[in-house]
């Protein structure tokens, strides 16, 4: 790593204010931040630590829904009682995730932050084309080992899948990201690459996430994370879902469904083409699986990703069966 | 321009001073600046868990952790584990007794991080413990002793 | 080195050869005090960090190194314009392939991530971050990226390899039930939890290196000749290593650029290989392919094995992984032709990964020996026994001892075998698809001579000295229970010394040779340090046993008496005390009587009195069978291991605890084989681009089921003077050929290459 300077922030706004120099960068849980400086991607010249900083680490769920500060670690959400009770799926989607230990560092608003696991991005002595490091470079993923890479939301300047999971459930679930004067949608909160891949989501300088918030809902309650990978646990997805259900009254017709997809796209990806398509109807397998199958309308696949066009479909199909009483 | 900075950190329930460039991590300065060697560093990415030990009684990963990060925390590491005397820890007992270890390299971070799991509250079966231990990688191959010897601790700590 | 003290468990007989004693060094591996190689503390001690290429082949035309040494705290960078006046070595035979300089940091490129310069500086942080700002420039060539790359040609065949009896080609076209397969396995990488480094130290013409090492003796002579040094001038240390699995048992240039640094600038260097980095710095196991044709009657004779296998290796180097090694003995067949190529890509030069040969070799005969069962519509395990050799048809000599049909037999038993039904896609649970499948797995006895060292101090403490190596497969307990149970003490009582190239020589901790070595050794020198002492005890003129009239003494349980069990009985240190002895030492070695103090030297240090399998009356193997249960998603085609019962011929065991752990680490190794690890080649330009822990996937702790180990050997004593035979590689043999075996028949899907990853079940 190149050499930094190291601020503990006393306050958020000073966090803020030494953010607005060039090279600033916050450091939360640090798995993020220092595992990039480590292969030369990220090169902070300020690190600004903000673990200390009060006030942003509760967790409160009630009638309305949930809030979660950005400074909470992802083992105490995943283990909090009132988030598995009223949203099962965002718990399971950070129990999923990484290891323990990696859970008791982490942060919710690093988590959200993390960055892709493209072998070309986070090489930048062998690969130095790569348009999210360097605009205007190229892409080395293109051409190259892509079996991780995204299918959906992806353009020629950048294949790369965004890798984390709790942005998924959140983005189902209609969550909003509140920064320090603003508050954004999820969905709206992750940017898809286009020809800015470098940009990533909305923040800019100096922004620092404060809390997320999910409303609550029926779909949230009766919600599920299924995370495919290809050993049984400390991998990213290879394909995964999270998804919400309510049904009817008669126990059969959807009411209420949420669905969103990991580990195949470049943003947690909300699928509302399934959603829109099982709304009203009753659910069986046939329908549930033709259904699914709209997510990866207009997929494109890049060398050894194809699979995931097979696979996340099922995924869904998969929970949304559980959730259903089905499976 | 290197810029060292001058910190206090509290380790196993001792003091220590040094002046580190705010760039080396609690990994680096436990085997470098304090020869607490026991803290192995197998990967130094976060991505085997050898590098584990605890931070306020939580198990985390020193080698993605700054030393900087954890002045005015409680650090523990496996030489803070075992009891005044020189008697070891149960965890420790049981990893022998089970011989959950075999070239030992990844033994420290296997057992702060079995200890924590206890705690934690996640080591209430062997599917469990087997899930929530996942983050320490073995590759000489000890994970069924290593379940075992976590599930033996676990009933007496219980 | 603090002694270790081991914990009493279980009951007295744990501590004699065969017990269940506990790890010796375990206490000290528990509490974070078994010091590794770079964790011992030194003044003054400098770092260095490599840098690799980018490209796969070429030339570095230029190195720009003033922003590097413009870093504070840099003290030197090293690039392939720096003469470190090193003379090319003999390899690890004693064979010297070239005279003439040696280059660690080469000018030519052959491989992308080939270390070709090296930055030394008063801090690892400031190292690295002056490595990043060295620049190169390379004239870049044409390259092969790996064995499936267009240009890699039919490479060349390794005629010591071929082995053929009979006109199997005939027999093969004769036979009325033919299979024909191709079979293949990728790149797979060691990934030893401690990475690869080391700290070098020079003291006027005297040379310490503390290395994670496999072989002391061996590593010293290859360091003196790179050096131009005399061997004993040179130190290994290494009591404890992170793992090796066949990665540390010889030096590598980053060493020799460690030491090299090391003598420029007069102060210790530590060098410490990223993980990244490990994955170039030394070769895993070569990719093979292998095509394989048998060729039976219609109720299952083998009639004939037609194999021609090929493997990567390196440009600059040759190394066959023998894809024939295993295919030649598992069954009976008079009809036998197999041929191994090697062809050169741009890589580092592949190593031996646990199991070298063997392990892809029993992937393709035992995936091949299953399809034909099904083609032939037989029970895969009744195939297997039809054609049961009785013998080594390879070699024609009698087995030594091979328990492979009480293996199959008692594992099929355990596993519940006969409960399987036959058809492919017949078990499931729900949405799991379950299938059984087997694999057989042999390892040769590999034989070499060792020496030892037996102190018998006044304390009544016994030491076992040795410079052989314990990885964690347990020399120091099997030591230290031998010598207890020769002197009929606790093992508490026991010291054992180990990994260090001054102390006595040893074998290599590699080949699964060093247990039965190193034991027949410290035997023969307790035996003989035992005898001495009896000798004193009943003639020297202090010894209460002088006029007992016995001619022998027993030691029993603490107590040295006369057989006939009547006064005096003393302890060991109450015996040293009546004879006025501070202690007694005895050296003692297998090699034959009469052997030179040059002839000895060249034992530990050469691999030239190393003995194969066939180097007598006898072929001598170890043997398994391993079966497994998978589960598979029927939709996600994810492949879990859900249960395994593996039968092991060891012949007899010196510690069934280590042993079994030891299997069992083969086995995790073998599902990681077959479900997860593939080291991935971008072809565009040679990288390795999983060169990283979260990429190249190993097994969790939550992959691994519990794993059932069932030993069915016998005493061998024609294998070692003790009568064990290796089992530290045997375990990884044959257990991807029984996942895959279980995929095929949880799926019918019969998937050939390896690993057998969830987008190949869609």
């Amino acid at each position: 790593m190149r050499d930094f300077s190291y601020i503990r922030a006393a306050s958020a706004s000073q966090a803020g204010s030494a953010a607005q120099q060039s090279g600033a960068m916050f450091l939360a849980g640090g798995t993020t931040l220092l595992d990039l400086a480590k292969c030369g991607v990220s090169e902070p010249e300020t690190v600004i630590d903000i673990t200390h900083l009060s006030g942003m680490s509760g967790i409160t769920v009630d009638t309305a829904g949930a809030r979660i500060g950005a400074l909470a670690r992802m083992s105490e959400v995943a283990d909090h009682g009132d988030i598995q009770a009223a949203f099962p799926a965002v718990s399971q989607s950070l129990s999923l995730a990484a290891s323990a230990q990696l859970r008791n560092m982490a942060t919710i608003g690093g988590n959200l932050l993390q960055r892709t696991r493209c072998s070309y991005f986070r090489d930048p002595g062998a690969f130095p084309a790569c348009n999210k490091r360097n605009p205007g470079s190229g892409c080395a993923a293109i051409g190259g080992i892509t079996r991780n890479h995204a299918v959906l939301g992806a353009s020629e300047a950048c294949i790369a899948s965004y890798p984390g999971d709790l942005a998924v459930a959140l983005v189902a679930f209609d969550a909003v990201v509140e920064l320090d004067g603003r508050k954004v949608a999820v969905d709206d909160f992750f940017l898809a690459p286009s020809n800015t891949p470098d940009r990533e989501t909305v923040l800019q300088r100096g922004e620092m996430i404060t809390a997320i918030t999910i409303p609550a809902s029926a779909a949230a309650v009766n919600s599920t994370y299924i995370k495919v990978r290809d050993r049984q646990s400390y991998e990213f997805a290879a394909a995964s879902a999270a998804v919400g259900l309510e049904l009817e009254a008669d126990g059969k017709t959807v009411r209420d469904i949420r669905v969103a997809l990991g580990g195949v796209a470049t943003k947690p990806w909300r699928a509302r083409s399934v959603e829109q398509a099982l709304i009203g109807k009753a659910l069986d397998a046939d329908t549930v699986e033709k259904a699914s199958r709209l997510a990866m309308e207009g997929a494109v696949s890049h060398g050894g990703n194809h699979y995931k066009i097979e696979l996340a479909p099922r995924v869904v199909t998969r929970a949304i069966l559980k959730m259903g009483g089905l499976a | 321009m290197t810029r060292s900075i001058h910190i206090a950190l509290d380790i196993n329930g001792q003091r220590h001073e040094l002046d580190v460039e705010p760039r080396v991590t609690l990994l680096d300065a436990l085997r470098e600046h304090l020869t607490l060697t026991g803290t192995k560093k197998g990967c130094d990415q976060g991505q085997c868990g050898a590098c584990t030990c605890h931070v306020d009684g939580r198990r985390v990963l020193s080698c993605l952790t700054l030393a900087a990060q954890v002045e005015g925390r409680q650090i523990t590491t496996i030489e803070g584990l075992a009891g005044e005397a020189g008697d070891l820890h149960p965890m420790q007992a049981a990893f022998i007794e089970h011989d959950a270890f075999q070239c030992g390299y990844c033994t420290p971070g296997q057992i702060m991080s079995a200890v924590a799991c206890i705690r934690e509250g996640h080591a209430g079966s062997d599917a469990e413990i087997r899930e929530y231990m996942s983050g320490n990688l073995c590759r000489c191959g000890a994970y069924n002793s290593i379940v075992a010897a976590v599930r033996q601790a676990a009933a007496e700590a219980a | 080195m603090t002694m270790m003290e081991p914990r009493k468990h279980g009951d007295a007989s744990d501590g004699t050869v065969g017990g269940r004693q506990s790890r010796f060094e375990g206490s000290m591996k528990v509490t974070g005090t078994a010091t590794y190689a770079l964790e011992y503390p030194f003044e003054n001690l400098a770092y260095a960090v490599l840098i690799q290429s980018t490209i796969p082949a070429g030339r570095v035309l230029k190195v720009d190194i003033a922003d590097a040494l413009a870093i504070p705290g840099v003290l030197l960078v090293l690039t392939p314009e720096d003469d470190l006046g090193l003379t090319l070595g003999a390899d690890w035979g004693g064979n010297k392939p070239a005279e003439g300089p040696y280059y660690p940091l080469p000018r030519d490129v052959q491989f992308n991530g080939q270390s070709i310069a090296a930055v030394v500086a008063e801090s690892r942080e400031q190292a690295t971050e002056a490595a990043r700002l060295v620049r190169v420039t390379y004239e870049e060539s044409k390259y092969v990226a790996n064995l499936n790359d267009p240009n890699a040609g039919e490479g060349k065949l390794m005629d010591a390899l071929s082995s053929a009896w009979g006109d199997a080609e005939a027999a093969l076209a004769a036979s009325p039930v033919r299979i024909e397969a191709e079979y293949s396995t990728p790149r797979e990488y060691h990934v030893a939890m401690e990475p690869h480094g080391l700290t070098a130290k020079w003291d006027g013409e005297q040379l310490t290196i503390w290395e994670p090492s496999q072989w002391s003796h061996g590593m010293a002579r290859m360091y003196s000749e790179w050096f131009d040094m005399p061997y004993e001038n040179v130190r290994i240390i290494s009591p404890f290593i992170g793992g090796g699995f066949g990665s540390k048992g010889q030096p590598l240039a980053y060493g020799a650029v460690a030491v090299a640094a090391a003598r420029k600038l007069g102060r210790p260097v530590k060098l410490a290989v990223t993980r990244p980095q490990n994955f170039t710095s030394y070769g895993g196991r070569a990719g093979t392919k292998q095509k394989i044709a048998l060729g039976a009657t219609e109720d299952g004779i083998l009639q004939a094995i037609v194999h021609r296998g090929a493997s990567e290796t390196s440009v600059y180097a040759d190394w066959p992984e023998q894809t024939g090694a295993a295919t030649s003995i598992l069954y009976k067949v008079e009809n036998f032709s197999s041929q191994h190529r090697i062809v050169p890509v741009n890589s580092v030069t592949p190593g031996a990964l646990r199991g070298p040969g063997k392990n892809p070799s029993a992937y393709g005969i035992e995936c091949a020996i299953e399809e034909l069962a099904y083609k032939l519509g037989m029970d895969p395990l009744e195939l297997r026994l039809k054609n049961y050799a009785d013998h080594d048809y390879q070699s024609g000599k009698p087995w030594s001892t091979r328990q492979l049909r009480e293996a199959l037999t008692k594992g099929a038993e355990t596993f519940g075998w006969s409960r399987r039904s036959h058809a492919p896609r017949s078990m499931r649970d729900g949405k799991t698809l379950i299938g059984w499948g087997i694999g057989c797995g042999t390892f040769p006895v590999i034989r070499a001579p060792s020496e030892a060292m037996i102190r018998i101090l006044s304390s009544g403490k016994v030491e076992v000295i040795s410079g052989a190596i314990d990885m964690g497969q347990g020399t120091y307990t099997i030591l230290a229970q031998s010598a207890a149970e020769v002197f009929g003490i606790p093992v508490d009582q026991v010291e054992v010394h180990l990994g260090d190239s001054r102390l006595p020589g040893s074998a290599i901790a590699g080949g699964s040779m060093l247990a039965g070595s190193i034991m027949g050794a410290v035997h023969k020198a307790a035996v003989a340090a035992r005898d001495e002492l009896i000798g004193l005890a009943l003639s020297d003129a202090n010894s209460p046993f002088r006029d007992t009239g016995a001619n022998t003494l027993n030691f029993v349980e603490g107590r040295i008496a006369a057989p006939r069990g009547e006064a005096p009985s003393l302890t060991l240190a109450e015996l040293m005390f009546a004879l006025k002895r501070e202690e007694i030492e005895v050296r003692r070695n297998t090699l034959p009587e009469g052997a030179s103090a040059q002839e000895q030297v060249q034992a530990w240090t050469t691999m030239a009195r190393v003995q194969g399998p066939t180097m007598g009356d006898y072929s001598m193997h170890s043997w398994c069978a391993h079966f497994a249960e998978v589960r598979v998603d029927e939709d996600f085609g994810t492949v879990r291991v859900s249960r395994m019962v593996s039968a092991f011929d060891c012949g007899r065991l010196y510690n069934p605890r280590l042993v079994e752990s030891q299997w069992r680490g083969g086995i995790i190794m073998g599902i990681g084989q077959a479900l997860l690890e593939e080291g991935l080649v971008d072809m565009r330009n040679g990288r390795t681009v999983n060169n990283n822990v979260g990429d190249y996937l190993v097994p969790t702790n939550s992959d691994i089921p519990d794993l059932q180990v069932i030993s069915v050997g016998v005493p061998d004593h024609n294998a070692s003077a003790l009568g064990g035979k290796g089992v530290g590689e045997v375990g990884i043999v044959g257990v991807a050929p029984a996942i895959a075996n279980a995929v095929f028949h949880a799926t019918g899907k019969r998937i050939r290459d390896l690993p057998i990853t969830l987008e190949k079940l869609l």
